[in-house]
């Protein structure tokens, strides 16, 4: 078991307790607290204080009828044979998580039978769901071991329950039933389940039961059995208060459990996930196919990431048979994007499964709009899933509806973390979700949307970016030569020069070797950029100017061009020159120099084009980054 | 042995959380009684935070038996080390 229990959700914002502060100012005005802003509170790691803060403010909102009209309201009964009284507070919690304004009702202790049978109503009131959670000792008869037809005695008494406080739920408060199934037994032996009348044996049998009732539409799941065994059963149980003070299960888990039944009524309400926006690089592969290319990206067979990304494909492609629609969302040129879905074999997802297909150069947040508006679904619908944590935490500011899910960056966990979510649960299917994903595949033309969102200043400011800019070195030199040599899609010129080349670099009084290095908040990226300039008394040429595609539209390329003038104009340099050579990777960068300030000198017949910029007229650019420069 | 001191001031903070609408003092002789928000329900919950703040494990007969914090503290304080 994790520290959290909800590894799935963003980390808690370290501005946590403001927010908290600002939602309850706003609610001692008597005005409701918007909705994004107490969903996006109530949706992170929440540690112990948070939750019990959390759940407070759940009560203040309902107390004070003060809860914005897009919090769907739902009223559930809560009706077992243990005490529930711990699950309405997390549960209430964990509505407002999944945009639900949750009230809980308890059934007196010990209604269960005249529920079912007598025409008493313990709950008086019309629900949207009566949840009943009951033990095996509110099943079952007593059944001596291998009396098979005490077995089946006992499975046909308990059936009988069901459907009796199914068809009550439905009369008396006009609502379906969700039966929790029960979790597994602890082991005597290991031929548990070979023994007619084991407990093991016994409630393996109610679940199928229960499930079977699923399917012909008598009641609904809450599977509390799998969630038991995703926790582990020595974690899920507590023996102690089970008996001091009938609890099901842990207290420890209520939060847990509570948001586990909330994604059931979110699918009730139709808040379920019906989009997911997938990132590329390092999210559907391994490496950066721009620089890596077909042959290098990790997928499939030729490496243990590779494995796993091919395993999070098929996990995806399931999705889609779910009734998901799946849509791309990457930076990166759209012909290069496509080629693995076009070439590569051991790809699974095709290009024919996604419905909107945004590889370009522009803010994820645009394009994530853009997919939504062609598929005419609402934000919320969406699960957004990024490796890139800086990408992530920049989508949950500009749309903080998008479930931008917590997949960190090891592709073997992807999969755990979106199931775990449960922003895709659904209750039982039927042939219309299974058809859905076809037909937004039909609807859904090629969009694109180039406009930027507001604040991505302050984005920027808060992404903290430190960078350094030193001269080639030993210990730069590995690093250096690689980047050279594999850099396709931000570089200017495409020279290649081997580790001597470098060297030689080195000790060249009139060459220029610079290394780039840049830290954020969120990672410290390494070395990220390269460039060479030769040097002449009254003129520099820039040879090289390449940087990897993981840092882009931060302003690291505005930050060195500004660095690099700086020292030009120390030097009493005039005039900087430099070169754009086309190849069939580098668009992005064809009008990088126009860009920056440079003038056009001359555009060649091989395509290339030579720019200059006099060291008197550049203007520096407005950046949001730390330089240190070192000589 | 743990100080019965540094777990009462343990256990002072975790009540001062839960019961957030208490401002009395918490003594070795504060019981549920001197706290309205100190409910049956809260008592259980109360007890679970202990356990998970503090290591410690109170046993199903121990559960509902204190007599007062003071009792709950030096069970606590015999457990911890």
């Amino acid at each position: 078991m994790t520290n959290c229990n909800f590894p799935w959700r963003p980390p808690l914002a370290k501005d946590w307790a403001e927010r908290l502060t600002e939602i309850e100012a706003t609610l001692a005005e008597e005005r409701a607290p918007d909705y994004s802003t107490v969903k996006t509170l109530a949706n992170q790691q929440l540690g112990r204080r948070e939750q019990l803060l959390v759940e407070r403010l759940a009560k203040k909102l309902k107390k004070a009828a003060l809860i914005d009209d897009a919090f769907a309201p739902m009223t559930i009964g809560l009706l077992g044979n243990r005490t529930l009284s711990y699950l309405p507070d997390p549960l209430a919690a964990a509505g407002l998580a999944r945009g639900l304004s949750i009230s809980s009702v308890e059934a007196p202790y010990d209604s269960v039978a005249s529920f079912a049978f007598s025409p008493a109503n313990c709950f008086a009131q019309s629900l949207d769901a009566v949840l009943v959670v009951l033990n095996e000792s509110a099943l079952a008869s007593k059944r001596p071991l291998l009396d098979v037809s005490a077995e089946k005695e006992a499975l046909a008494d308990a059936e009988e329950l069901f459907v009796a406080l199914a068809s009550a739920a439905k009369q008396k408060t006009g609502c379906p039933a969700i039966f929790a199934t029960l979790p597994a037994a602890l082991q005597v032996s290991s031929a548990e389940l070979a023994t007619p009348g084991s407990s093991a044996r016994f409630r393996q049998r109610i679940n199928l039961l229960l499930a079977e009732g699923a399917i012909e539409g008598k009641w609904l799941l809450w599977d509390q059995a799998a969630l038991a065994s995703r926790v582990g059963l020595e974690n899920w149980l507590d023996p102690v208060r089970y008996h001091a003070a009938k609890i099901p299960f842990s207290l420890e888990m209520c939060p847990l459990a509570a948001d586990n039944i909330a994604s059931i009524l979110a699918a009730m309400k139709g808040k379920s996930a019906r989009g997911l926006i997938l990132d590329l690089d390092n999210t559907l592969w391994g490496g950066v196919i721009g620089d890596d290319g077909l042959a290098g990206i990790k997928l499939g067979q030729n490496s243990p990431e590779g494995e796993a990304f091919v395993a999070f494909q098929n996990f995806v492609l399931g999705l889609r048979e779910r009734g998901v629609v799946l849509a791309v969302c990457s930076k990166n040129t759209d012909e290069i994007a496509r080629e693995p879905f076009r070439e590569h074999s051991e790809m699974v997802i095709k290009e024919d499964h996604i419905a909107v297909f945004q590889a370009n150069w522009s803010d994820k947040a645009t394009n994530i709009k853009s997919i939504a508006e062609t598929l005419s679904l609402g934000l919320e619908s969406f699960v957004f899933i990024d490796d890139n944590a800086a990408e992530r935490e920049r989508v949950r500011q500009e749309l903080p509806l998008v479930s931008t899910i917590e997949v960190g960056e090891d592709p073997s966990f992807y999969i755990e973390r979106i199931a775990q979510s449960g922003q895709f649960d659904h209750l039982p299917l039927n042939t219309e979700d299974i058809s859905r994903a076809e037909s937004y595949g039909g609807r859904a033309a090629a969009a694109e949307i180039r406009a930027k969102i507001g604040n991505y200043d302050d984005y920027l400011t808060t992404l903290e970016m430190r960078m350094t800019i030193s001269p080639f070195d030993d210990v730069g030199r590995a690093r250096i030569t690689q980047l050279i040599n594999k850099s396709n899609q931000f570089n200017l010129t495409t020279r290649r020069y081997g580790e001597e080349d470098v060297r030689a670099i080195e000790n060249d009084p009139d060459q220029l070797g610079w290394q780039v290095r840049l830290d954020d908040k969120f990672a410290q990226h390494g070395m990220i950029g390269v460039v060479i300039v030769r040097q002449d008394s009254k003129e520099w040429m820039i040879d090289t100017w390449l940087q990897s595609c993981r840092v882009l539209e931060r302003g690291v390329e505005q930050r060195v061009m500004d660095s690099l003038f700086e020292e030009a104009a120390k030097a009493g340099v005039e005039n900087i020159v430099a070169q754009y050579i086309p190849t069939d990777r580098n668009k992005m960068v064809s009008s990088f120099y126009s860009d920056m300030g440079f003038n056009v000198d001359s555009e060649n017949d091989d395509g290339s084009v030579d720019y200059s910029c006099s060291v008197q007229d550049y203007e520096p650019h407005r950046t949001f980054i730390d330089v240190s420069l070192e000589k | 042995m743990a100080d019965s001191q540094v777990i009462l001031d343990k256990v002072t903070e975790i009540i001062r959380e839960l019961f957030d609408e208490y401002d009395g003092p918490v003594t070795m002789t504060t019981t549920a009684d001197d706290i309205p928000q100190w409910d049956s329900l809260a008592h259980v919950r109360l007890m679970m935070m202990i356990e998970m703040e503090l290591g410690v494990q109170f046993s199903t007969s121990g559960m509902l038996g204190f007599e007062n914090l003071g009792e709950m503290v030096e069970e606590a304080a015999k457990q911890s080390t």
